[in-house]
């Protein structure tokens, strides 16, 4: 009886060591803005290869290579690197996180208190500060994007003064997209949660469509009249200088939207 | 009916179907999340966050850049 009992203090002691190694771990790691690399209840001890590894596993980490691979072999070489150097960032921004949320990391405790300032400061430092300026800031963005799509649309696609402005503008804001949300939003529960497949679905049936069109061109850089993409229908429009700056007007709107959430 | 017209007709059946989604998202909200909704879900950690802004760059690249 006395041996079982210092077992069962043994095995609960031995559980409230590993709960106190772990919870840090998966604090640390949410903190990183990463929920994908938490596992609750597994004790991390990682080599930075380990991390690295980590990283390379993340699945959009994998469709950006992907793409990026596609866009390089299609004629897109730009294209192709820049994903595949977002892809690179992303997995070494997720090794990183993970290597740090170990606490034999040395610096994990600055590197997560500087992840908690990262995750809670920026909605709060933005709010209170740009909230009584939004309306000028709104309007300066506004006539920006005017400026931006009126003087971009007058060059002809696929010359390097609109590949400089559309990729210079692209990066900036995937830099905002970087630092954080710009504003906190309530989050999706329940049944709306439980429905996001019904847009899931559309949105997969819709790219599907256009992949069975693409498919069906003759080669990847000739359009079909039979199965036209999406592109090849577009093409009309942004032959105009009103067209192009109309849809450069539109994604300019959308990337606002996108990086407002 | 050409195929040219039966793709056409696909895309705009796409885009219907989103906009029919959306207007009842706003007409309902407990019950389907707008679109807008959806991507601040998907956007709430920062792989989503940088993945749904590169989808939006890529747009930009595929139309206009070299």
């Amino acid at each position: 009886m006395g041996d079982w009992a210092a077992r069962q203090i043994r095995r609960h002691c031995a559980r409230a060591d590993a709960f106190r190694y772990v919870c840090p771990v998966t604090q640390a790691a949410h903190e990183a803005g990463d929920d994908q690399l938490t596992a609750p209840g597994r004790p991390v001890a990682i080599t930075p290869g380990q991390a690295a590894l980590s990283g390379l596993r993340q699945p959009l980490v994998g469709i950006l290579l992907l793409i990026g691979l596609c866009s390089a072999i299609s004629g897109k070489p730009l294209d192709g690197f820049l994903m595949a150097t977002v892809a690179v960032l992303l997995a070494w921004d997720a090794a990183r996180a993970r290597l740090r949320a170990w606490p034999g990391y040395a610096g994990a405790d600055s590197a997560r208190s500087q992840a908690q300032r990262d995750s809670t400061g920026a909605p709060e430092r933005l709010g209170s500060r740009w909230r009584p300026a939004r309306l000028t800031v709104t309007t300066a963005g506004i006539a920006a994007a005017l400026v931006y799509a009126t003087v971009v649309g007058d060059f002809s696609r696929y010359s390097w003064p609109v590949t400089i402005a559309v990729v210079a503008l692209g990066c900036l804001m995937i830099a905002i997209a970087w630092q954080g949300p710009v504003r906190s939003r309530p989050a999706l529960t329940g049944r709306p949660l439980r429905r996001t497949w019904l847009w899931a679905l559309v949105l997969v049936t819709g790219g599907g469509w256009e992949l069975s069109s693409l498919l069906q061109q003759p080669d990847l850089t000739t359009d079909s009249l039979a199965h036209p993409t999406i592109s090849a229908l577009s093409d009309p429009v942004l032959a105009s200088h009103p067209g192009r700056t109309v849809f450069l007007g539109g994604w300019l709107l959308l990337g606002s939207l996108l990086a407002g959430r | 009916m050409t195929s040219r017209d039966l793709t056409i007709a696909g895309y705009l059946t796409v885009l219907a179907t989103c906009v029919v989604l959306q207007v009842a998202a706003v007409r309902k909200p407990q019950q389907i999340p707008s679109l807008g909704r959806v991507f601040t879900h998907v956007m709430r950690t920062r792989t989503g966050r940088v993945g749904v802004l590169v989808a939006w760059a890529w747009l930009g690249l595929h139309f206009f850049a070299k």
